[in-house]
């Protein structure tokens, strides 16, 4: 028993000193609400066209993000940036690359407002589900409301946001103590230290906790001009200046950065070494670093799983 | 009145006063609430703060850290902060300024973060690069062989670095001495030079930031604003407290006040009541027990003994002395018999009885107690100022059922009995059945009357000396419904205290004249009592009846009834008078007894005496009686009166009044009254 004790206080001391922590397993959602969501986030009704539905740039099955540099919105038209993943989110600490919004709900508003998404005003939302017979006794059976309210259609879509949570990766399982990682990954996990990638990247979303500048060490150039934290801010500090995106199902996520200009993982690791660390690493070690990267991935959400 | 407006005064300004005490309670409740939040709220932030302060040093501290706990306590913050904001307090005009200053400290946390962000932007890449340097100086051992100055460089720039960043201060970098250059062919010292350089020139470069932000970060003036809000709003507060001290204290000064006037009213209504049920239960006068609690008592005792004391002429004495000395009278008495009758209660039953009980007491000690008391008060001086007054009760004792009516009557009877003081009560007095039998007298009077058989008996009045009846007297009977002839005493007194005496008398005068008229050869008395006189009424009624029958009345007399004292012997000359005038004739009826006096004689015209029946009916064996006629007889001849003997019973009285020379008799002897005069006027003696 007192062995058992000392192992988990030791256990836990571990854990402490971890800069990165794993996902809880329990999402801790209203199950109901979050089903209504997710039928919300999967239906292009919430498109003025309805050619668009939240799903079609944020893929809850792969990676949560786009794999186009720019997603198609309302009427075909294209965004400006890359679409970040929606898995996790709820452990931002704020939302959109430059991270002008601080929680989900006000995350959710844009795109479904923004003229090259979904451009759908709020109102012409109500009207479209209050006449569906299906939204109206769902939100009934749910929100005790006969007629249903935009910030009712928010929160739903917010509570399966919130269930979009991706555990049990293989790196949470190390960190758990569960399982150990290979030496490859190990190496590559400890050269993410060594770099300073941690600096940034750490937290339970190993990332998107921080600001950063893309190319703090040397200047990062786009063909584009990208909504950077400066557009917020009109500071000149806040040039190229995005939230830090997490590195949580990494793998999936392609094509990376902002501007989508990093095809594969391995090209993301040698740019961000560059430009943010101003260093130069060794295929071996970009092989490491990848092959930790990748035990990122996660579970795929409980809440997709049921109907 | 006056009573029910206070108390309505005293209700509204409790139902106010009650209504402020639970508007003042939700007021202050509410008030200490916000204030205990607001001050709550700021605590927390000043904790948030301080504890983010302590983050950030953490942070630029350790080469790499878990940032989430900055973000989670951003989040905390900021969550509180609207916490804070949302206080009602600040809505209130007195905390303006607090709320300016909550604004403005929205403005400094914002900023702070604003910081904190650039802050761990800029920490990161200085972080990195002295991670990286030192990696790098520490990975090229070949240097120490190689080129040992440069090593040396080296570990001196990092060393200006290092306390740069320790000692948080730009002057370790004003020296521009931070970039190695060697002319070493080296390629290996080269290739160290240029990676060294690229992440100095990026420190220089960028270290200016990067305190600049730390400094403002850890300079950040939000806790001192969250300090200095609490300490004003504190300040604030204490004057609303204060305030609150003042409204609760005057609330409770008019919720004492209005306690005090209802406690107030409350005893002046118990007084008042008392003094109500003080007056429902005792005499004001004598402060006695009154009559209601008599009663009340008697009720409650199953063998009770009444005595009740009577003042005798009491009315007398407050028509002779004023009200004034008979009512101090009264209280004297009261004294007195309290002061006889100690340890027990005293009650005043009227204006001039008292009385009071006893319980479970053998008659002889209530007839022992009732003397004493007559005795005490008979012998007693009651002195007032220069007056002495001696009075006379009547006492009556009674313990049968009831006990009071019983007593009553008791009284009723004693008074007509001048020689008796005390009495007491017992069943065959009988007083209760002639009351009863009273009622049905007055009742048979009464239906008589209606019936027309009230009618006069006449009893034949016979002339000695010539054996003949000259005259008779009518005498008043009621003839039952069944025939029987009621004779006077049954009726006659009762009916005097009714109404229907004026008709009886009414009806004899009619019906005599009447028979006077059928019967032209005698003359006919009526008999009138003196008291009747006084009485105008009927009076009028017998004059009006003898001016209609003038020549009747010529034969038919009145005899005058004596009673007690006649006080207006003008009066009856008057009455006399006027019968002379009719040629009516006046007789004096039971002369020799009771109240009869040889004053009348001189005062009034007095033409026929009759003799009273005690002396009569007793002349054959009793000389002083005998002797009384004669001297009766002998004073009317004088005087040149004419006499009537009455009560003949045998020929024997007959004899001798004939022989003392008495003219007119009359008796049962010769005959008993008759419904009808005789017409043959002839009998033998």
């Amino acid at each position: 028993m007192f062995k058992l004790l000392i192992f988990i206080s030791i256990i836990i001391n571990l854990y402490a000193n971890e800069p990165i922590s794993p996902i809880p397993l329990d999402s801790g959602i209203d199950i109901e609400k979050a089903k209504l969501g997710k039928i919300l986030f999967f239906d292009t009704i919430l498109s003025k066209d309805n050619s668009t539905a939240c799903v079609s740039c944020h893929d809850v099955f792969q990676g949560g993000a786009d794999s186009n540099i720019v997603s198609k919105g309302f009427n075909g038209m294209s965004g400006n940036i890359q679409s970040p993943t929606v898995l996790n989110a709820r452990y931002n600490f704020k939302q959109f690359w430059n991270g002008r919004v601080d929680t989900l709900s006000e995350q959710v508003d844009g795109p479904i407002h923004n003229p090259v998404e979904h451009n759908l005003d709020s109102k012409l939302l109500e009207e479209r589900l209050n006449n569906s017979k299906l939204y109206k006794e769902l939100f009934l059976n749910i929100y005790k409301k006969f007629n249903i309210e935009y910030k009712d259609i928010v929160d739903a879509i917010v509570e399966f946001e919130k269930g979009l949570i991706t555990p049990n990766s293989k790196f949470d399982k190390y960190l758990r103590g569960e399982i150990k990682l290979t030496k490859d990954e190990k190496n590559g996990y400890k050269l993410f230290k060594q770099y300073g990638c941690i600096t940034c990247h750490n937290g339970i979303n190993i990332g998107s906790n921080s600001f950063q500048k893309m190319g703090t060490f040397i200047e990062y150039e786009s063909k584009n001009s990208y909504p950077d934290k400066e557009a917020i801010t009109n500071k000149k500090i806040h040039h190229n200046v995005f939230k830090v995106p997490t590195l949580r199902n990494i793998n999936l996520t392609a094509p990376y950065f902002h501007d989508g200009a990093a095809k594969t993982l391995k090209e993301a690791i040698s740019i961000m070494a560059k430009h943010n660390l101003g260093v130069e690493l060794s295929d071996d070690e970009i092989a490491d670093l990848t092959l930790f990267l990748i035990t990122l991935e996660g579970d795929k959400p409980k809440i997709l799983e049921s109907n | 009145m006056r009573l029910n407006r206070s108390i309505l005064i005293v209700l509204l300004i409790g139902i106010i006063s009650s209504i402020a005490i639970i508007y003042f309670y939700l007021l202050q409740r509410e008030f200490t609430k916000n204030h205990r939040e607001f001050l709550i709220s700021t605590n927390k932030l000043k904790h948030s703060q301080s504890r983010l302060n302590y983050l950030i040093l953490e942070n630029s501290v350790y080469a790499y850290l878990n940032q989430d706990e900055i973000k989670d306590k951003i989040q905390e913050l900021l969550d509180e902060y609207k916490n804070l904001k949302k206080s009602t307090l600040l809505k209130d005009k007195t905390y303006k300024n607090i709320d300016k200053q909550v604004i403005s400290l929205k403005e400094k946390i914002d900023s702070n973060l604003e910081n904190i962000e650039d802050y761990l932007m800029f920490n990161a890449g200085i972080k990195n690069s002295l991670l990286f340097l030192t990696r790098h100086v520490e990975n090229s051992e070949h240097l120490k062989v190689n080129d040992a100055k440069i090593f040396i460089h080296a570990n001196y720039i990092l060393k200006h670095f290092y306390d740069t960043k320790r000692i948080q201060d730009l002057i370790y970098l004003e020296n521009d001495r931070f970039l190695l250059e060697s002319n070493s062919k080296d390629k290996q010292v080269q290739e160290f030079i240029k990676k060294f350089n690229i992440h100095s020139t990026f420190l220089a470069n960028h270290f200016k930031q990067y305190i600049n932000s730390a400094n403002y970060v850890l300079n950040n003036d939000v806790y001192d604003s969250i300090v200095s809000i609490t300490t004003d709003f504190s300040k604030i507060a204490l004057k609303d407290f204060k305030a609150l001290d003042i409204f609760a204290f005057i609330l409770f000064s008019i919720f004492i006040l209005s306690l005090s006037f209802i406690i107030f009213l409350l005893y002046s209504y118990i007084q008042k009541n008392q003094a109500l049920k003080h007056s429902l239960t005792y005499d004001q006068l004598t402060d006695l027990y009154n009559r209601k609690a008599l009663e009340h008592k008697l009720a409650k005792i199953s063998k009770p003994t009444i005595l009740l004391i009577n003042i005798d002429g009491f009315k007398n004495i407050n028509d002779i002395y004023g009200n004034q000395i008979g009512d101090s009278l009264l209280i004297k008495i009261a004294r007195l018999i309290e002061k006889d009758l100690p340890n027990i209660n005293i009650f005043r039953l009227g204006g001039d009885e008292f009385g009071t009980i006893f319980e479970d007491i053998t008659e002889d000690e209530v007839l022992k107690i009732a003397n004493n008391l007559e005795k005490t008060i008979s012998k007693h001086n009651f002195i007032f100022d220069n007056l002495k007054l001696n009075i006379s009760v009547s006492i009556v004792t009674n313990n049968i059922f009831p006990i009071l009516e019983n007593a009553d009557l008791t009284l009723k009877l004693l008074k007509q009995n001048p020689n008796k003081r005390v009495m007491k009560y017992t069943d065959d007095l009988n007083l209760k059945k002639s009351v009863q039998e009273n009622m049905k007298t007055v009742e048979i009077i009464k239906s008589a009357i209606a019936d027309d058989r009230v009618i006069p008996y006449f009893q034949p009045i016979v002339n000695l000396q010539t054996s003949k009846i000259e005259k008779y007297e009518a005498l008043v009977r009621i003839r039952l419904e069944d025939g029987t002839i009621l004779s006077p005493f049954k009726f006659l007194e009762i009916s005097k205290k009714s109404s229907y005496y004026h008709e009886i008398t009414k009806i004899m005068i009619n019906k005599t004249i009447q028979t006077a008229k059928e019967f032209p050869q005698y003359r006919f008395s009526l008999n009138i009592s003196m008291l009747d006189i006084l009485n105008e009424q009927l009076v009028t009624m017998l004059f009006d009846c003898f001016e209609k029958n003038k020549d009747t009345v010529s034969r038919v007399d009145i005899e005058l009834l004596e009673s007690e004292f006649l006080e207006d012997t003008k009066k009856v000359q008057e009455f006399i008078d006027k019968l002379h005038s009719y040629g009516s004739k006046i007789l004096i009826d039971d002369f020799g007894s009771g109240y009869s006096n040889f004053s009348y004689f001189s005062n009034l015209e007095i033409d026929i005496v009759k003799i009273d029946g005690s002396i009569v009916s007793e002349i054959v064996n009793n000389k002083t009686k005998l002797h009384i006629l004669k001297t009766i007889y002998q004073f009317t001849e004088g005087m040149n009166k004419t006499n009537i003997a009455e009560y003949v019973e045998s020929r024997e009285i007959a004899l001798i009044l004939k022989e003392v020379g008495i003219k007119y008799a009359q008796g049962y002897y010769f005959s008993q009254p008759l419904p009808k005069p005789l017409n043959d006027s002839k009998v033998i003696i």
